[in-house]
């Protein structure tokens, strides 16, 4: 195939859906249908996506807005005039938060996180135990580790560039906060002292603190 | 009080066979009861470490199906009387045994020795399932390697998942010369990680393999340290509390080499 007719891309503040608009819906509809089904659970049920209309055909724009319905996201319908590229590329944006919710949620864990485990949450998560190698603990909100850190930790992972991490002893093999990824250093030492994980300037700092 | 002992790793070539059958002759050697199952349907080789391969009659397929009885197909050791092997087939594959089977089988073992020791193959599949249906205790092997502790890792969470919380370490093949270099993990990085009971360290010796060739298990073995090391967890097992032992280092040259502070 010469080019897809649906394509995510990844965004500094959410994710694009580009629709090829000369295809028709059936097409379309079967391409978002197979990249929504490829990855279930990479987008958060409820996610509002805001539909960027310029040419599109009306019909097609319903069709989009119930199959995306369907999968149990919501359509941002506020029109924004943001026309890509001359061959009728669309964008569809993700805003960055599962929807706000007043009351704060937090899972907790009062367990080591083995290797090969992954501990995903909408919400912060607070573990009270190690993550060890090889483990993915990924939250909406922040993490909190009572404990050693040694596996990958992303937090923010649905956008919130506010998210911090913080653990006994930050030592994993990754960070991730919102869309920004900071590995260790290949030689890693030993760290002997409580530390933070945030987004500052726009890179990830880390910072020890007083626990 | 009899126990149900399943000996697994996740990784392949950490020593489950060879801790299964060091572990079996030096509760045997104790006067205990043991029955030793081989699960490694299609790969076996606890028979050869015994050195039983040409007594091998029915093996634990036959069991399973029904065309013989348990006793029939057990291979009694050598040298103990009280020490039995159930063999498993080296021409069918893990799918003929499933984990309700080897669970009425352990049940059915239970009632006539002290202990029954698994030998689960390598990997996280259905023959590590099948393998750890029946047992109340778990016994992980591991070798100061990133990869061995890493897959450890991963079955301590499995065997946590399938509800088995009585899981005890053994780190094997440890080389104190490169653990006091630095060039290997030791048994606090390991213990850290893990984070578990651990029952014994045994050194790579060579001994362990050529005892392995002879049919004839290390442990009791005097002049060897990875015997002596066998010898200790079987003690452990047995509700021994039995400090761990200084290893020897490993001969003229590293103490040579240690002298001069390389």
């Amino acid at each position: 195939m010469s080019r897809d007719l649906v394509t995510i891309k990844g965004g500094k503040d959410g994710f694009r859906l580009l629709v090829d608009s000369s295809a028709s819906m059936e097409e379309i509809e079967a391409e978002i249908k197979k990249k929504l089904e490829e990855n279930p659970g990479f987008f958060p049920e409820g996610t509002k996506f805001e539909l960027e209309v310029a040419d599109l055909d009306r019909s097609v724009k319903k069709g989009i807005d119930q199959l995306l319905s369907k999968h149990g996201f919501g359509v941002d319908k506020s029109p924004k005039a943001d026309n890509h590229t001359a061959d009728n590329i669309r964008g569809i944006k993700k805003t960055g938060q599962p929807e706000q919710t007043t009351v704060q949620e937090m899972m907790v864990l009062n367990r080591t996180i083995r290797g090969g485990e992954e501990v995903t949450s909408q919400s912060s998560i607070l573990i009270c135990g190690n993550v060890n190698p090889g483990a993915h603990v990924i939250a909406g909100g922040s993490i909190d580790i009572r404990g050693k850190c040694r596996g990958m930790v992303h937090a923010g992972a649905w956008g919130d560039t506010n998210a911090v991490i913080i653990a006994d002893r930050l030592m994993p093999s990754q960070i991730r906060i919102a869309n920004m990824i900071a590995r260790s250093p290949d030689s890693m030492e030993q760290s002997d002292f409580a530390e933070r994980a945030y987004i500052k300037d726009g890179q990830i700092v880390i910072e020890p603190i007083e626990r | 009080m009899s126990e149900v002992i399943v000996v697994t790793s996740g990784k392949g070539g950490v020593g489950k066979s060879t801790t299964t059958a060091n572990l079996g002759v030096g509760l045997a050697m104790r006067g205990q009861k043991v029955v030793l199952i081989d699960t490694d349907t299609g790969l076996r080789n606890l028979d050869l470490l015994l050195g039983l391969e040409n007594r091998i009659m029915y093996d634990l397929v036959d069991v399973i199906e029904g065309r013989v009885e348990i006793r029939k197909a057990l291979v009694r050791h050598k040298k103990f009387e009280n020490l039995q092997l159930l063999p498993t087939s080296q021409v069918k594959d893990k799918s003929a045994v499933n984990p309700a089977d080897l669970m009425a089988l352990c049940d059915e073992l239970r009632k006539e020795y002290d202990y029954v020791i698994i030998d689960c193959p390598a990997g996280i599949e259905q023959g590590f399932q099948t393998a750890i249906a029946g047992a109340d205790t778990a016994i992980v092997v591991t070798m100061p390697e990133v990869s061995a502790v890493r897959d450890a890792d991963k079955i301590i969470g499995e065997l946590g998942r399938s509800e088995k919380d009585n899981i005890k370490l053994i780190i094997n093949r440890i080389r104190p010369a490169m653990v006091d270099s630095g060039e290997m993990m030791d048994m606090d990085d390991i213990n850290d990680i893990l984070a578990i009971k651990c029952i014994g360290q045994v050194p790579d010796d060579i001994k362990v393999v050529t005892s392995a060739n002879r049919g004839e298990p290390v442990v009791g073995d005097n002049d060897s340290q990875a015997g002596k090391a066998y010898a200790n967890i079987v003690g452990r097992i047995m509700g021994e509390d039995i400090p761990f032992m200084e290893f020897e280092k490993e001969g003229f040259f590293a103490k040579l080499k240690k002298a001069f502070g390389m």
